[in-house]
Order: structure tokens, then C-alpha cells, then sequence
């Protein structure tokens, strides 16, 4: 597990055959781990709001809606189908309790976007750690599927 | 002319927006001292404009566990102010106050917690009131808040809050000198695009 390619915030990468992918600190962030096991083709993806409403559209990955779009039609021009990639997701906690204003929800929100945007693309989420109070610092080994959480003040979760 | 982006700032702009920072640290740094009993200088304040993975990178790494105030900011001025908290702050605080030291982030209790959210919430308030006092702009704080856990997902707080309309995070501060020892203590202001065009404008150096 030595050769990890990091994956930054609004950014995705993708592996076949073997190779872990790993992401730091996702916070309210959500951190999506697809793959086509048929392929051992994985991709990582870090998005950090739920929708895009951007008029230049930069940056696809930033975003729940367009990241998950352009992840999956990069993955299928690789050779993977649809049907068969699944999906892992973590992230989407509230680090700060403060009231009022609209910033404590934003972790809610980019859950809700995913699942949403999940369900319409057709693409099945068979295991997700998502909410609560803690960042997440997510690991995704694309051979086997297998990912891994890591979190301050609480044990490693493999899922 | 407003800007768009925070990438837009020209040399005039970003050096009123340091000497806000400046004001703002140096006032803070003033209560600090009289609640610390001690002297408390700062550090030459800087503005940065960074993308996300920078940000993360000069703060120390994503998955460096820290402590962090953080206080909304509403009223004429919106955006969120953060005071990112090291080990090192944190036992010059408890020591000072409560004759506390600690050697993990694991053994605050309640009541140093209760201390660090209390000299947080001071140092913002007592940095708004001087940009507030200087500019006109009437800003309201919001209770704070209080995390301790990776810093690359405290940071991503005020991120998330502008992501929507900027791939920049702008940081306006600086840090504490202490018995002539440097002090983490990142003092963070983000404002919105928004509200930062109009701070500027209220100051007379929006073109």
C-alpha cells in the first residue's frame, strides 16, 4: 500500500488493475470510490457541493450532479459498463455546530445530491459512512474494491 | 469595478485588505495580552489567494490534527472567521488560564475546550470590531463553534461556503509572538466576493 495516488478536493483519478487511490480530509466533502470489478477499474472522485449552478463550468469535479457524470463517462470510455459499476461513498459530516446561516448543511446536502444523482444515473451505492461529526480521510484499493476510513479519534472502517 | 474573483485583487486592493489584517491581528493580539498577562506581538500579517490543495498545503498538510474556532459572520458583511489553534497555542492558553498543560489533542476536557472557545470567540470579535470600527460595515458574529479533528476538513469549511462561486479561498491574518516564541495561531478571515467588494468600496479603493 505504498503506491498511493492522492486525490485532491474537486479532482478525480482513476486506476485499472491494481493501485490504491486515497483522498485527505473529507469534511462535509464527499469522497465516492467507483468500480467495475470486471475491469479492476476504480476511480476516486472528490466533490464539495451538491450541485453545479457554475455559468463556466471550470471544473466538473467540484460538484455531486456534473462530477459523477463526467467520472462515469470516463470510466465507460475505458470499456466499463454501466451496470456494472458500483459505488462506495463516505464524507458529508458537520464539523462546526453553528446557528443559523446556511453553512452547517452542506454536508446534508451534498448526501442528498449524490444519492439523488446515484438513483438517476442508474448506478448501485452498496456502502456509504456518511454524516455525523468527523472528517474522514478515505483510501480505495481499485483490485479488490475494498476501501478504508480513517478518522481522528476513531478506529479505521473498512467497507 | 467589481471583481468576480478573488484571483481579480489588484496591488492596491490587496494591500488595504493586509492592513485590515494587520489591524484586525494587532488588536486581537492586545486583548490576548491582557488576558494571557503577558506580552503578545504579531507577526507581519499576509493576504493569500490560494486554490483549495494550496491552502491545504501552507496550512500543514490535510491530515494534521488541530483545534478550530469558527464564527459566521452576517449583517452588511458575510463569510465565516476561523482561529486554527495548535498545540503550542493551545498550552500557552491553558497554561496561562487554568495552569493546564497538555501533550494530545485527546486530553482537552470540557472546561479547557470551554476556555479555547472563549479566547477564539475574543480574538475574532475583537478583530471584526476593529475592521467594523475602521470601515463602517456593521457585521454580526454568530455563536461559536468548535471542531477538533483534521485540518484539511476545517479549512474546507469556508471553501464549501464560496465554492459555488470561486475556485480561490482567500485568508486575511496572521500569527502571535509570544515571550519571543512564534505561536500558531492562524487567524483566518474569509469573506464572500460579495461582501468583500463592498468593504473595499466602503474603504474608497474599489476602482
Amino acid at each position: 500500500m505504498n503506491d498511493k495516488i492522492t486525490v485532491g478536493i474537486a479532482d478525480m483519478k482513476m486506476a485499472k488493475g491494481s493501485g490504491v487511490l486515497i483522498t485527505y480530509a473529507l469534511g462535509s466533502c464527499i469522497g465516492l470510490c467507483f468500480q467495475d470489478p470486471a475491469l479492476r477499474l476504480g476511480a476516486l472522485l472528490h466533490v464539495m457541493l451538491p450541485m453545479n449552478m457554475e455559468a463556466g463550468r471550470k471544473n466538473p469535479m467540484k460538484y455531486a450532479d456534473t462530477g459523477i457524470r463526467e467520472t462515469v463517462r470516463q470510466m465507460t470510455g475505458q470499456g466499463a459498463l454501466k451496470s456494472r459499476i458500483t459505488v462506495k461513498i463516505a464524507g458529508g459530516a458537520k464539523m462546526f455546530e453553528v446557528s443559523g446561516g446556511s453553512l452547517g448543511n452542506i454536508g446534508q446536502r451534498n448526501i442528498e445530491s449524490v444519492h439523488t444523482i446515484l438513483r438517476q444515473e442508474g448506478i448501485r451505492l452498496i456502502a456509504e459512512d456518511v454524516g455525523g461529526t468527523v472528517a474522514r480521510t478515505l483510501l480505495f484499493d481499485v483490485a479488490s474494491g475494498q476501501g478504508c476510513i480513517r478518522s481522528y479519534g476513531r478506529q479505521d472502517i473498512f467497507f | 469595478m467589481n471583481i468576480k474573483s478573488f484571483d481579480q485583487l489588484n496591488s492596491l486592493e490587496l494591500d488595504t485588505l493586509r492592513e485590515i489584517g494587520s489591524i484586525g491581528t494587532g488588536n486581537a493580539a492586545t486583548a490576548l495580552g491582557q488576558l494571557l498577562n503577558r506580552e503578545v506581538r504579531i507577526t507581519l500579517p499576509e493576504v493569500r489567494i490560494m486554490g483549495y490543495n494550496e491552502a491545504i498545503d501552507w496550512i500543514g498538510g490535510p491530515e494534521a490534527v488541530t483545534a478550530g474556532v469558527l464564527v459566521g459572520m452576517g449583517g452588511q458583511m458575510s463569510g465565516v472567521m476561523l482561529s486554527v489553534q495548535k498545540l503550542e497555542f493551545i498550552n500557552l492558553v491553558l497554561g496561562a488560564m487554568l495552569d493546564v498543560q497538555i501533550s494530545d489533542y485527546g486530553e482537552l476536557e470540557e472546561m479547557h475546550q470551554s476556555a479555547l472557545i472563549e479566547v477564539g470567540n475574543i480574538l475574532i470579535s475583537t478583530f471584526i470590531n476593529a475592521l467594523s470600527g475602521l470601515s463602517g460595515v456593521a457585521v454580526n458574529l454568530t455563536v461559536p463553534g468548535f471542531a477538533v479533528d483534521m485540518q484539511g476538513a476545517i479549512l474546507a469549511v469556508p471553501m464549501a461556503m464560496y465554492g459555488g462561486t470561486s475556485d480561490y479561498l482567500m485568508t486575511i491574518g496572521g500569527n502571535f509572538v509570544c515571550d519571543s516564541k512564534h505561536v500558531p495561531c492562524h487567524l483566518l478571515l474569509s469573506p464572500d466576493v460579495r461582501s468583500l467588494n463592498f468593504l473595499l468600496a466602503k474603504l474608497g479603493v474599489a476602482e
